[in-house]
């Protein structure tokens, strides 16, 4: 990338946290976004293996992800979210859009990428104490199909477009499935 | 964090055999939580390929600007690339082009000589200097990347024409800045370009019965030449350029050398010494 500010004041370490390195790669230096790729990609894989059996379209999908935090890390200081969820929401969006075809790079746009990564929402919440709870014997008792709706705007922070795309259905259709699943849950749960 | 994923845990998650609620209780848990991220088994010669990838594309020259457009006008990117190796459209070209039209606009205004005689310069000159692009736009030794670029599919004939054309596009249309720039009648802005034109289309016709340079040379010291010998013999060289009728035969010289080019098209100097 010619003509971008290229700072060496600070060195970055396998200690540094994901948000200087994150600054970091914003000024250009590609040993930042080797640290940050070393030290994220191994688990991206892992999740992002969940949701699509084609290890080359993942393998594709992360590494367009480190491309574009490579391009878009001075983007992240404003968002102000947790780095691993950014980059997350980035490397799902990308799996997607890999499995939309080429041709076609984004969905949606940043200011939703903004919306879904501020704040984990109630129900991830909820999920990060699935272990303890009835909540898990009730995911578990969801139709699929239904379930695999909640995990996609839940969990992976996806639009609802975004998921119905992922799953391969109609927009209209995933939305009717996001209502059943919810009713259904706090069915199962009351 | 009130648990963390155990080894075993990982394991099942990572070959599909858990239970949908308890993948997600995992999703969630690694977006979460740093310490099991990093414990994550890592593959290292996945993770070297991984970023050997990521490196190559960081590390590949950006597309620049000139060439982003011309691709979002519909030009394939190794058609884009041939064209912007063209010397003729290299910034020092490019700028002694601007320099020299600059100077005569400066001396139009300023000149002792009268405006008038500048004005005429112009004239004659303007036309020679596409000419000029066009003779360095392929070939040696004008172009330090023939070699390179004589391996490639689209050398010869075909790209000699793209280049052609697109050096011939760019100086003309520096020329016509230039023209409306200086002053004198309006007629002047527009004069030269049929001459021009005329001087490019013979050139590469020319050049399909000899090397593209003498082809140039040919016609642009012909030009020069007469256009030059009529004005220092004192008649009025205006009408040359004026004159609706000097104006059709430059056009009809146009479209008979544009046809003989079509047809002879496959003979045109690709540059190559013979």
């Amino acid at each position: 990338m010619r003509g971008r500010r290229t700072t060496q004041s600070e060195p970055v370490t396998e200690l540094s946290s994901d948000t200087e390195l994150l600054s970091a790669v914003a000024g250009a230096r590609v040993e930042a976004l080797r640290l940050l790729h070393h030290r994220h990609a191994p688990w991206l894989r892992a999740r992002l293996a969940r949701r699509c059996a084609d290890p080359d379209v993942v393998d594709a999908a992360i590494q367009d992800t480190f491309l574009a935090v490579w391009r878009d890390a001075h983007r992240y200081r404003d968002t102000g979210a947790e780095p691993a969820a950014w980059i997350w929401t980035i490397a799902v969006r990308r799996l997607v859009s890999a499995l939309r075809g080429p041709g076609h790079r984004w969905l949606g746009g940043h200011s939703t990428t903004e919306a879904t990564t501020t704040a984990p929402s109630a129900e991830e919440l909820v999920l990060l104490r699935v272990e303890h709870g009835d909540l898990g014997a009730a995911l578990d008792r969801l139709p699929p199909e239904l379930r695999a709706l909640i995990q996609a705007t839940a969990l992976d922070g996806l639009t609802v477009r975004e998921a119905a795309r992922l799953l391969g259905v109609p927009e209209g259709t995933a939305k009717t499935r996001l209502m059943r699943a919810r009713a259904r849950l706090r069915e199962l749960l009351s | 964090m009130t648990w963390h994923v155990s080894v075993e845990l990982f394991e099942a998650y990572d070959q599909g055999r858990l239970d949908p609620s308890r993948v997600m209780a995992v999703d969630a848990h690694l977006q979460a939580c740093p310490v099991c991220r990093g414990a994550v088994p890592v593959d290292v010669v996945w993770l070297d390929r991984s970023w050997s990838v990521v490196l190559d594309a960081v590390e590949s020259p950006a597309t620049d600007r000139a060439e982003r457009v011309l691709q979002r006008l519909g030009l394939p990117e190794h058609r884009v690339r041939l064209l912007s190796a063209t010397p003729a459209l290299r910034w020092s070209w490019l700028a002694s082009t601007a320099a020299v039209l600059a100077f005569a606009v400066v001396a139009a205004y300023t000149g002792r000589a009268g405006a008038e005689t500048v004005q005429l310069l112009f004239l004659i000159i303007a036309p020679v200097l596409p000419v000029l692009a066009v003779a360095t736009a392929y070939g040696p030794p004008a172009d330090p990347m023939h070699e390179i670029t004589a391996t490639t599919p689209l050398a010869g004939p075909s790209l000699a024409l793209w280049r052609a054309t697109a050096v011939v596009g760019v100086s003309m249309a520096m020329g016509l800045v230039a023209a409306i720039l200086l002053p004198g009648p309006g007629w002047y802005a527009l004069a030269w370009l049929l001459p021009a034109f005329l001087l490019c289309v013979s050139t590469l016709a020319l050049a399909t019965a000899m090397p593209l340079r003498v082809a140039a040379g040919v016609f642009g010291g012909a030009w020069l030449a007469g256009t030059g010998a009529l004005a220092v013999s004192g008649a009025d060289v205006s009408p040359a350029f004026h004159e609706p009728g000097a104006q059709a035969g430059y056009l009809a010289a146009a479209v008979a050398a544009a046809a003989v080019l079509t047809v002879r098209r496959r003979r045109l100097d690709p540059g190559e010494t013979r």
